[in-house]
């Protein structure tokens, strides 16, 4: 008997991959959701908060309204939502609307995904087996969903990555709803409704909340110091971060060789912590030593994310309401990473902001470059702060044109190659103290990791 | 030894040689650039010579001179000198009115002549009506000559009259 693919398997596996991706598909379209709505940092967070926010209340209500009526109907529902929010965010021309639309997204979201745990069961034939695949594929759609959106909003816009939702939420849907008529799911269903729901899994999804708010730093601020302070494209950023998913299907390899789920849990908290606290000390502003740490961030993520998941759901019944008590910890663990993490980086771009403009500025006065140009060269920069007030300077095209006297072109373009590592070296260390809090929080999660074996609640 | 403990192991390998290799490697020393303090005297500045090169050393000077007597660095300065609102800013941010501005900055020209004086790049016979020239200039021409040193000359020329003429000619 081979294993052939089943349908309804990579309908309920899309589902949940496509409403989890949705968790960090937008981290490299917030810059420019940033420019094009006009916002501020803080506000542009909220485009991620405020769906992880209402993903982390909604996801055990979702989970007992889902058994309720019928996880192949909720799914279904779940889904259609999903994508008429999704639609309502890809034609939102304001923060305001596209927020209202994310947390819609997230009600559908958390309905689909909690459901889609139910209906598991039935389509893979074991409990263990359906909160593999369900955790895989949400580990799955976390971690690809940065690159994604980020070649969506480069090769067409970030309006692109809610409007392709649609279209896949509703290919995911239509399988399901084959489900929701099926005779024996309704009849297995009545008989779980029965069930007595037994006390979540607290330190793993305690743990869980930790590593996801440590995970969320590392996607949002390793993107914003690629395209803020680096000045990459997004498609360029997403190619530097892409590492992070293929090193998580290294680590599900790895997490395949090792049947202890503590030990998972454990190795994937330290290499979390140890590729951040490597982010955290980067000693020059060069995408390839971003390369080692988020291969270690990768690994870490795919085997502690599953290795706790798998913990908080084995053996407890109903395993829809579980997995809701994981989603919610996940996502409430994205909202704590992100709030209190944003006045952190906030406040630290301000101070470097101010550092690199004053070492920009003495870089180019104390240059060899003639005084008369160096002052103009000078308050061409003071012109374009005015108009660039509280946003990551880009200084760049300040030099242009270039003189036309070729020694005095070479001693200006010296000069601007000097300012601009300043600047870098401003930005990288911007995001320092950030990624060194997610490093300790990462580091942390081992505390809960290793009560999870000793107290079982 | 057991699986478990070899990734556990491993991990808490890589974590750590990633975390020192990159410490070693300067990731935990960062240092912007420190500016200078204007009060204290730097090097003459290479200039294109003549005239010219003589108004380029004066202006860097001045602004110097300028930021010292104002207490902020002559980077913050020479931003707050490009533009009306930059101006504005600067002058609520450090609680800094235009005629206390305009002070600054003669006070800087004349030490910025005293000083090229004194390092021979300049006449005396140049140096004295310049300095008289300067010290009761308004705002706008003082930060017009602050921003462009050539007009420092014309404005002498102005001064002077038909004697401006010889200023090349007493240039060392």
């Amino acid at each position: 008997m081979g294993d052939r693919p089943n349908p309804r398997v990579w309908a309920l596996a899309l589902a949940v991959g496509v409403v989890l991706a949705d968790s960090s598909i937008v981290v490299l379209a917030l810059p420019d959701i940033y420019r094009d709505l006009d916002t501020t940092v803080f506000g542009v967070t909220w485009v991620l908060v405020s769906f992880n926010l209402v993903m982390a209340l909604a996801a055990v209500p979702a989970a007992m309204v889902a058994r309720r009526v019928g996880p192949g109907r909720s799914a279904a529902v779940g889904l259609a939502i999903f994508a008429g929010a999704g639609l309502a965010c890809g034609l939102s021309d304001n923060l305001e609307t596209l927020l209202i639309a994310r947390s819609i997204q997230a009600i559908g979201g958390a309905v689909a995904v909690t459901a889609a745990l139910e209906l598991l069961p039935i389509a893979v034939g074991s409990e263990r087996r359906a909160g593999v695949v369900w955790a895989s594929a949400g580990a799955t759609g976390a971690a690809l969903g940065p690159a994604i959106g980020g070649i969506l909003t480069q090769l067409v816009s970030w309006q692109s990555i809610f409007l392709l939702q649609v279209p896949v939420a509703l290919a995911a849907a239509a399988p399901i709803l084959a489900i929701a008529r099926d005779e024996m799911s309704t009849r297995v269903i009545e008989a779980e409704v029965g069930r007595p729901v037994g006390r979540p899994h607290l330190w793993a999804n305690v743990a869980l909340a930790m590593v996801s708010a440590a995970i969320a730093a590392a996607l949002f601020l390793l993107v914003l110091l690629l395209i803020e302070g680096w000045l990459l494209s997004p498609i360029g950023a997403a190619l530097v971060v892409s590492v992070m998913p293929l090193a998580a299907l290294l680590g599900s390899r790895i997490g395949a060789w090792v049947a202890d789920a503590r030990a998972r849990a454990a190795a994937g908290a330290l290499l979390l912590a140890g590729g951040l606290g490597g982010l955290a000390l980067l000693p020059k502003a060069t995408v390839w030593l971003t390369i080692p740490p988020q291969i270690l961030i990768g690994i870490g993520l795919s085997l502690v994310l599953s290795a706790l998941t798998e913990t908080a759901l084995a053996g407890r019944a109903p395993q829809a309401i579980h997995g809701g008590w994981t989603i919610s910890s996940r996502h409430a663990g994205v909202v704590i990473g992100l709030l209190a993490l944003t006045p952190v980086f906030t406040h630290d771009i301000a101070v470097q902001q101010k550092n690199a403009i004053n070492s920009g500025t003495s870089v180019i006065l104390d240059s060899p470059v003639r005084p008369l140009v160096k002052i103009g060269l000078a308050e061409k920069i003071a012109e374009h702060l005015e108009t660039e007030d509280g946003k990551v300077p880009n200084l760049g095209h300040v030099f242009d044109p270039l003189p036309e006297d070729e020694g005095e072109r070479a001693e200006v373009v010296q000069m601007r190659e000097e300012l601009q590592d300043q600047l870098n070296a401003g930005a990288t260390h911007a995001f320092s103290p950030s990624f060194g809090i997610a490093a300790l929080i990462g580091l942390l999660a081992l505390l809960p990791i290793g009560l999870a074996r000793r107290i079982e609640l | 030894m057991t699986r478990a403990r070899i990734l556990v192991a491993a991990a808490l390998i890589a974590a750590v040689a990633l975390v020192g290799i990159y410490a070693a490697a300067g990731g935990a020393s960062y240092e912007p650039v420190k500016v200078q303090n204007p009060c204290k005297s730097r090097p003459p500045e290479e200039t294109s010579g003549g005239l010219e090169g003589v108004a380029e050393e004066i202006t860097l000077s001045a602004l110097d001179g300028a930021a010292c007597r104002l207490g902020v660095t002559r980077e913050r300065l020479a931003r707050a000198l490009a533009t009306t609102e930059a101006r504005e800013k600067f002058g609520e941010e450090f609680h800094i009115d235009d005629e206390r501005l305009a002070k600054a900055i003669r006070a800087g020209l004349v030490r910025a002549i005293d000083d090229a004086e004194e390092r021979g790049k300049l006449s005396g016979i140049i140096a004295g009506p310049l300095r008289g020239a300067v010290e009761h200039i308004p705002l706008a021409q003082a930060i017009e000559l602050v921003q462009d040193g050539k007009n420092l000359f014309s404005t002498a020329e102005t001064i002077l009259g038909p004697l401006g003429d010889l200023l090349n000619e007493f240039l060392p």
